[in-house]
């Protein structure tokens, strides 16, 4: 009992014990709420945000998350008959069926090559207006010019189609018009397949580069002008302005919309193609797509067209996760 | 003679006229305040003296060179902006040289500057880092370090300190004193503070509406206010202005008469505008104070002063009394005792400084 008591002041030490309890049970104690109280507090703090979520999240589960449902039968042998449940399951066949097919080989190659062209030009394009629009000082001639760009943005496909081909007309097209003026013969553009190419690239650029500007305009308006000032008294002039602070300043934006374009890079412009190719440039402008559409609608190979679609987006998701870690590693900018 | 004159300045936008008239010449290696409330043109006075803003009228003169039609760049200023203005994207190295080298500077000769000025801004551990990475205070040296690598003739500061809390805004105001002092450029520096205005200046500049008030030294302002704009302005509560009438031996004001020293012969009945300062009022009475009677309303302690906020009459007013370390017995004061020498008297309608009294 002594050397219970030897160190504590002489008290025994059950008393110790005892005191150090009643202590503990006087003072306060603190319990965090759980997890799934705090969401349901919030949830009825902010439930008008969720309401106004609600449209778009049924929109995605409508037309996004339950024709996933349907991408199983990129596996089965599907029959409309049997319907999705009810088809066999065939594992890879249909993947080993594509990767065989040299007319889906020469589409996957024509998807790429047209992708790398349009991010290749049709990529900075936007960005170029858009540091042009910023130089422009007369506001006048500044809003006539964005809106004349703009314009082609909001025609629809089809109309861009029928100018396309009515410009490159062999007989009636302004293009050849010039040609023969200037004495050489037609050039059946629309109908060979080394023109297509261009003509897509260019087409697309002249309908959306306007229009892609503006996020890019927008990104300019947000630099600091006091930027710009620090840099005038410092001696910049506008082209230096330009390369040292709005471009590295609106980099953020284009990388982030790099990011998305490369997402995109197996979404060729479906109706774009569709209407403006044709047998005879089959060879340079049949892309994923219009293959799929082919094999899927016309000839009725649903199976096939839903393992080439799946195809397609695995490839896109595999494109933008590297270009986000990319991104994020080297600029400290990341789409999540 | 790296001097600064300003003769006639005025800035229009359109038929707006925004300041009007600036006469001011700030001699070389001078620290000049240019200090006014919001919208009284002396950013817009600044701005013009930068080449950021046209000059509408007038002529701008550095070091005896007209400058009004000379490009920024060649009127050999450095600026330092409100938000310090340091590019996101650059380290604090190239924030730095990003002017030296938009003049070709070689390269060894820039990476010399930097080192220095670093060295002088305690900025030597940051130069790799970005703005964003960076305390506030930390900013602001490297928005300076921007201007003085250049070298320039005149320094303008636009606001430099005031996205700065006020802790760090007096440490850098007393950095910014020393670093003149050392430099000795001559500088323009815009602020609508007016403790940084009297702290730093060697002469401050009162702007109201586009026009100046007053210029003058900080003590000169202070104790010599040329009107009721400047003497409300300067001084921290602002001076007491209360309307009375001037009598044979001093200003009645409401039933109350405060003796005035100085020539006051001849000048009764005229109405003017009694200005005191809180400070200036004893609450002991002597041979040569008036006592005015106030209803005491409030004491905001302020550690070894406390401020008392008082009605006379239909008239707010407010006075710093000393504590000793105990409010206690202000809590009772009923009348405060002003000091004949230091009152002030200004024209009840023009509002301009009386040579009567004080």
């Amino acid at each position: 009992m002594s050397d219970r008591n030897s160190d504590f002041g002489g008290l025994p030490v059950d008393e110790l014990v005892a005191k150090a309890d009643a202590a503990l049970g006087q003072r306060k104690t603190r319990v965090r709420d759980s997890h799934w109280v705090r969401t349901w507090d919030h949830f009825r703090r902010e439930w008008q945000i969720y309401v106004m979520l609600l449209p778009t999240i049924i929109w995605f589960i409508v037309f996004l998350y339950k024709p996933m449902y349907g991408l199983q039968i990129a596996f089965k042998d599907y029959s409309i008959f049997r319907g999705v449940a009810n088809s066999p399951w065939v594992g890879f066949e249909h993947f080993q069926t594509l990767f065989s097919n040299d007319q889906f080989i020469r589409a996957v190659r024509n998807t790429v090559t047209i992708s790398f062209y349009n991010l290749l030009f049709g990529f900075p394009a936007p960005i170029i207006l858009a540091l042009m629009f910023n130089e422009i000082i007369n506001a006048t001639y500044k809003r006539t010019a964005q809106t004349i760009v703009y314009l082609p943005h909001f025609i629809s496909s089809v109309i861009i189609a029928g100018i396309v081909i009515t410009a490159f007309s062999p007989t009636a097209g302004i293009i050849n018009t010039i040609i023969s003026w200037l004495g050489f013969d037609p050039v059946y553009f629309l109908t060979q397949p080394e023109w297509f190419r261009p003509i897509f690239v260019g087409t697309g650029i002249w309908q959306e580069a306007g229009f892609g500007s503006i996020v890019f305009l927008a990104a300019i308006a947000g630099v600091n002008p006091s930027l710009y000032e620090s840099a005038v008294v410092d001696g910049a002039n506008r082209w230096q302005m330009m390369w040292k602070i709005t471009i590295p300043s609106i980099l953020p934006t284009i990388l982030i919309m790099l990011i998305i374009r490369i997402g995109n890079i197996m979404e060729v412009s479906f109706e774009l193609v569709i209407l403006l190719y044709q047998p005879s440039t089959y060879e340079t402008a049949d892309v994923v797509n219009t293959w799929v559409y082919r094999q899927g609608l016309q000839s009725g190979q649903y199976d096939l067209a839903a393992a080439a679609g799946l195809f397609n987006a695995v490839v896109a998701f595999v494109l933008v996760m590297t270009a986000n870690t990319l991104s994020r590693r080297f600029s400290r900018t990341s789409l999540w | 003679m790296s001097g600064v004159e300003l003769d006639g300045i005025v800035k229009a936008y359109g038929a707006l006229q925004v300041v009007h008239g600036i006469d001011l010449n700030v001699a070389e290696k001078e620290f000049v305040v240019l200090v006014g409330p919001s919208g009284c043109g002396k950013s817009t006075t600044l701005r013009m003296v930068a080449g950021l803003e046209e000059i509408t009228e007038g002529d701008l003169t550095i070091d005896g060179r007209r400058m009004n039609r000379v490009a920024p760049k060649d009127r050999d200023v450095a600026m330092v902006f409100q938000n310090y203005a340091l590019y996101p994207h650059l380290n604090v190295a190239d924030n730095m040289a990003f002017g030296l080298r938009i003049r070709k500077m070689p390269k060894a000769e820039i990476a010399t500057t930097i080192a220095d000025v670093a060295e002088i801004l305690g900025l030597t551990p940051y130069l790799d880092r970005r703005p964003a990475d960076l305390s506030g205070g930390q900013r602001q040296r490297v928005a300076m370090g921007r201007a003085i690598v250049r070298h320039p003739k005149v320094f303008l500061f636009d606001e430099p300190l005031s996205n700065l809390d006020a802790k760090l805004r007096t440490q850098m105001r007393a950095e910014i004193k020393r670093l003149h002092n050392r430099l000795g450029v001559t500088s323009i520096y815009v602020t609508h503070d007016q403790v940084e205005a009297m702290t730093l200046a060697d002469r401050i500049v009162v702007m109201n509406d586009g026009r100046i008030e007053q210029v003058g030294t900080p003590m000169e302002l202070f104790n010599h206010p040329a009107n009721t704009f400047v003497a409300g302005f300067l001084g921290s509560p602002p001076m007491n202005q209360i309307k009375g009438v001037l009598t044979e031996t001093g200003a009645k004001i409401g039933n109350t008469e405060i003796k005035l020293q100085g020539a006051i012969n001849g000048h009764a009945g005229r109405d003017v505008i009694v200005g005191i300062r809180p400070e200036h009022v004893t609450l002991g009475q002597t041979a040569e104070t008036s006592s005015l009677p106030i209803e005491l309303d409030l004491v905001e302690p302020l550690g070894s002063e406390a401020l008392l906020h008082a009605r006379y009459g239909n008239d707010n007013m407010v006075f710093k009394a000393d504590t000793n370390g105990d409010i206690a017995h202000l809590s009772g004061v009923e009348e405060v005792h002003v000091p004949a020498h230091l009152v002030k008297l200004f024209d009840a309608e023009t509002g301009r400084a009386l040579a009567l009294g004080a």
